[in-house]
């Protein structure tokens, strides 16, 4: 899952970075608006952490613009359904509901715990998805995103953060074609290294590791997995 | 309030309805008083005037020869001669020119002759009583006609009369004291209604003092109650403000701190492991400076202030915080520099001064890229002294204001030095080359 962090201190910035990648999401910061929207405009985004007082602007403008964008093909940008997650130090009541009313998904006051904070995303992205249900299902492989464990036919199976992220990406769009650009998109940040066969390796590795017929690949395009009533 | 010490506090209803009544009392007394000697003097009047008359109507009289008189002869009382309250019981002697009684009428003692005419006062009988009598000659001098009457019975009337006009006032003083109490608590209910109304005001709810209090005699009262109260609600707000500020920039290195924190729990590269530690100890001492900004401006309190103020040459102070951001503004790549003029100087308090102007020159500082002119700038005005700090960020190529948020507490913290000085923190328009000032000024030195 591929985060955007708006957020113009340096220290937070450096630790969501930090410890949302140790937890598996590629996390891209932008310190001011103009940065965020460039970023928002020319690459896909799971979900938005946003601060609201910044250097070249309140959040807002930024929350307000994005909510304001025409929604064009599947995958143009930026996408306003994007999930925001506004962070701040603003905790008066009237702040919390100007937010949520430019359209922000959820507000968490600053300081926050990181478990807590990673639960909201998680439930965003469940939402952005369509779901409700907290647990991925699909035949006898059954994910827990919170708890980042995987069973095939009730064995536990281990897998690396980034097969998991990209297992994770796949089964959210379950019957829906991904590329290896998209993927390499959802996948890693502007800073990662990212080799031209890297997301081959990954579903060499998933394969093995939960059968062979799980992740199909349409030549040419991308790599899917069939929902199970075969549409 | 303690119930006891709210009823042993005075009423001034009562207060005034005491001295109301002790007024009408008195000017009741006077009146009473006056009446009382118009009532005697009147009564005098009247019978003096009943005696004069008595006696010219005896000698107008074509009476016959008196017969001689020398022998008593029996005088039946004749009670119904005396039927009203105010028929006095008047005697008359009749004399001859040598004083010889040739007629008498009355019941009072015969006095001895004289032939003097007019009122006199008699002491007549046993015991001796007093009587109030007029002689009077005919024309002739050949009868004098003397008219009698007791002098207490004059006395009773003029009592009588006295305490007729009296009276009324005695009955109707209780009744007016009601009527007065009454206007007096009717005439202070909007007293009362102010006063409960002020009671009831709630000041931290921000509200006023409704103008349903007609009457001019309450408009100080209820300007100055509102003024105070506006006071007191604006003094709350920047209370409130410098709350939310103080916990903004304590909460945004604490989260920093948490996060480095967390982080270091997962796997970390010796270097991102470093960068995680450098953090959490920069963000602590950003916490300790918010800290100790505002342990400073607590101590401060308005009554020490007076006490360490102290003559400050403003030169000599921006030389000093400038040499004290030599290194920060080497490594930061800013350019610092002083200019003012000579020997100026303020009445101020040194600690909370310095700590105005270092809040101002780290703003400037932290919220300008590399490469900015930041300039400390003092002088003064007819009235005033001013110390400022400028920059020329925003000409700088990529600049962005630094947002109010931002600058918020330590704007605040100049604010309030400034007001503890009696001065006041602005913006003015920045001279060339400046592109933003943020001036103190202050009372100049008399």
């Amino acid at each position: 899952m591929r985060i955007l962090v708006v957020e113009d201190d340096a220290g937070i910035a450096l630790g969501l970075r930090t410890n949302l990648q140790q937890r598996g999401y590629a996390v891209d910061v932008c310190a001011s608006l103009a940065s965020a929207w460039s970023a928002l405009s020319g690459e896909p985004f799971d979900l938005v952490l946003l601060d609201l007082g910044l250097a070249d602007g309140d959040g807002g403008d930024l929350l307000l613009r994005l909510r304001q964008a025409r929604a064009g093909a599947p995958g143009a940008l930026p996408d306003p359904l994007t999930p925001v997650l506004i962070m701040t130090a603003r905790d008066q009541v009237a702040d919390r509901i100007s937010g949520l009313n430019l359209g922000a998904d959820d507000y968490l006051v600053k300081p926050f715990n990181l478990d807590e904070l990673e639960a909201r995303m998680r439930a965003l992205l469940r939402r952005a998805a369509g779901r409700a249900h907290p647990l991925l299902v699909h035949g006898d492989l059954v994910v827990d995103p919170a708890a980042r464990t995987v069973l095939r036919a009730g064995e536990a199976v281990e897998l690396a953060p980034r097969e998991f992220a990209l297992l994770l990406l796949l089964l959210e769009s379950r019957g829906r074609v991904l590329s290896r650009q998209q993927l390499e998109a959802r996948l890693y940040n502007w800073q990662d290294a990212v080799g031209s066969n890297a997301v081959e390796v990954h579903v060499h590795h998933l394969r093995r590791k939960l059968g062979e017929g799980l992740i199909q690949t349409l030549r040419g395009v991308g790599y899917f997995i069939p929902r199970e009533d075969g549409t | 309030m303690k119930p006891a010490m709210m009823r042993a506090q005075a009423s001034l209803t009562r207060r005034l309805l005491l001295w109301v009544l002790a007024a009408l009392l008195l000017v009741w007394a006077g009146f009473v008083a006056v009446g009382y000697r118009t009532g005697i003097h009147e009564a005098g009047e009247l019978t003096d005037g009943h005696l004069a008359g008595t006696a010219a109507l005896m000698l107008n009289l074509d009476l016959p020869p008196f017969v001689d008189a020398a022998r008593e002869t029996v005088r039946p009382a004749i009670p119904t001669l005396k039927s009203h309250d105010y028929q006095p019981s008047l005697s008359v002697l009749v004399r001859g020119a040598d004083g010889r009684l040739l007629a008498r009428s009355g019941d009072a003692p015969v006095p001895p002759f004289n032939e003097h005419s007019g009122f006199a006062d008699l002491e007549l009988g046993t015991p001796p009583a007093t009587w109030r009598s007029f002689s009077q000659w005919d024309g002739l001098h050949a009868r004098q006609v003397t008219v009698l009457v007791r002098a207490d019975e004059r006395d009773e009337m003029a009592a009588d009369v006295a305490g007729q006009l009296a009276e009324p006032g005695l009955w109707l003083l209780p009744v007016v004291a009601l009527a007065l109490g009454a206007a007096i608590w009717r005439g202070l209910r909007p007293l009362q209604a102010l006063s409960r109304d002020v009671a009831e005001l709630e000041v931290d709810k921000a509200e006023r003092l409704e103008a349903r209090h007609p009457y001019r005699e309450f408009n100080s009262v209820v300007r100055s109650i509102n003024t105070l109260v506006g006071q007191q609600q604006a003094s709350l707000e920047r209370e409130r403000q410098l709350a939310s500020e103080v916990a903004h920039e304590l909460r945004t290195p604490l989260s920093s701190i948490a996060l480095q924190a967390a982080s270091l729990r997962g796997e970390l590269s010796p270097a991102a492991r470093e960068q995680a530690l450098a953090q959490i100890g920069a963000d602590a001492m950003r916490a300790g400076h918010v800290i100790a900004q505002l342990l400073a401006l607590a101590r401060a309190s308005r009554a020490d202030l007076q006490q360490q103020m102290q003559r400050l040459d403003l030169g000599a102070l921006a030389g000093r915080v400038v040499a004290g951001y030599a290194q920060a503004s080497w490594e930061s790549g800013h350019t610092l520099s002083v200019q003012g003029e000579e020997g100026l100087e303020v009445l101020a308090h040194p600690l909370l001064l310095e700590l105005a102007l270092r809040n101002l020159v780290d703003n400037a500082l932290q919220h300008t890229a590399r490469g900015t002119f930041v300039c400390v700038q003092w002088g003064h005005d007819a009235d005033a002294a001013w110390l400022q700090v400028c920059d020329d960020g925003q000409a700088r190529p990529g600049a962005v204001a630094p947002s109010a948020e931002r600058l918020g507490l330590g704007h605040k913290i100049v604010g309030r030095v400034m007001d503890v000085h009696g001065g006041r923190f602005t913006q003015p328009a920045a001279p060339a080359p400046f592109t933003r000032c943020y001036r103190m000024v202050l009372p100049l030195t008399p």
